[in-house]
């Protein structure tokens, strides 16, 4: 063999090789994945076929990733921009109702309703079903920012770079969008009582 | 501030508080008042229960992992 051809060989064997390493870390963080993917899709099956797409996607393009950097964040940059692309936040407009409510306000509604004084007791009327019924409500903008960071513990900084926006333009999406939140749950977990 | 001055306040930075992205005076100032008083307290826990709450999503099931380890490309 050539010089040539066994240093394209031996290229060869490291790219394979760099492909898998990135494909365990890559399938390694789908579950922290898919809790953001449940978070901004309206049903699992959606979710599911969110999470398909997105991986597909990464790896096909698993060469414009930088090792070393922060792989779970641009394995959701993929998912947020599918979810752009596919048309799903067409459905809202956004919310521009005043929300004179503070943050007491969910906490508050639901004492009141239900008699409940302890936090923890308040806090056991509140269950996933709701979280997953009163974020399907929230206008797509506000949810991608609230899923993201309180979800995925994202920090405000890497959030606005996955969804390529201003810091600032986080903080305000998501101090709306946890009133928002709020709101609709007070709506569905007092409606269920 | 007085105490309903200061209920106010911690209403106000509940979210940062929670974010830990108060500045430490302003975390002694918030716990100080905690301590003191149960109306916010209770708020607070609260509030750290529904972070919580939030992020125990439901799992991914076992049969979508599989399917996503298969669109690994061919070696």
């Amino acid at each position: 063999m050539s010089e040539t051809s066994s240093d394209g060989a031996r290229r060869l064997a490291e790219d394979a090789r760099d492909r898998v390493n990135f494909e365990e870390e890559a399938l390694a963080l789908a579950d922290q994945v898919y809790r953001v993917a449940r978070g901004v899709s309206r049903s699992k099956e959606e979710a599911e076929d969110l999470m398909q797409e997105t991986y597909a996607r990464a790896f096909r393009s698993w060469q414009s990733y930088t090792p070393g950097t922060n792989l779970r964040a641009w394995l959701l940059r993929i998912l947020t921009n599918l979810n752009i692309d596919r048309g799903r936040r067409a459905q809202r407009t956004p919310d521009q109702q005043p929300l004179e409510e503070g943050d007491y306000f969910l906490y508050n509604r639901i004492e009141e309703t239900t008699g409940e004084t302890e936090a923890d007791r308040v806090l056991e009327r509140l269950s996933q079903d709701h979280v997953a019924e009163a974020l399907s409500a929230v206008p797509h903008d506000f949810r991608d920012v609230v899923v993201l960071v309180d979800i995925g513990e994202f920090s405000y900084a890497d959030a606005a770079q996955i969804l390529d926006i201003p810091i600032g333009t986080v903080m305000s999406r998501l101090h709306r969008g946890r009133r928002i939140l709020k709101k609709e749950l007070a709506g569905v977990a007092v409606e269920t009582q | 501030m007085t105490d309903d001055e200061l209920c106010d306040w911690c209403e106000e930075v509940l979210q940062p508080f929670v974010d830990r992205d108060l500045t430490d005076e302003e975390r002694q100032q918030a716990e100080g008042h905690l301590k003191k008083c149960k109306y916010c307290r209770k708020r607070y826990h609260f509030e750290e229960g529904l972070r919580l709450l939030m992020r125990q999503a439901e799992p991914m099931e076992p049969a979508l992992k599989k399917r996503l380890s298969e669109l690994r490309l061919e070696l």
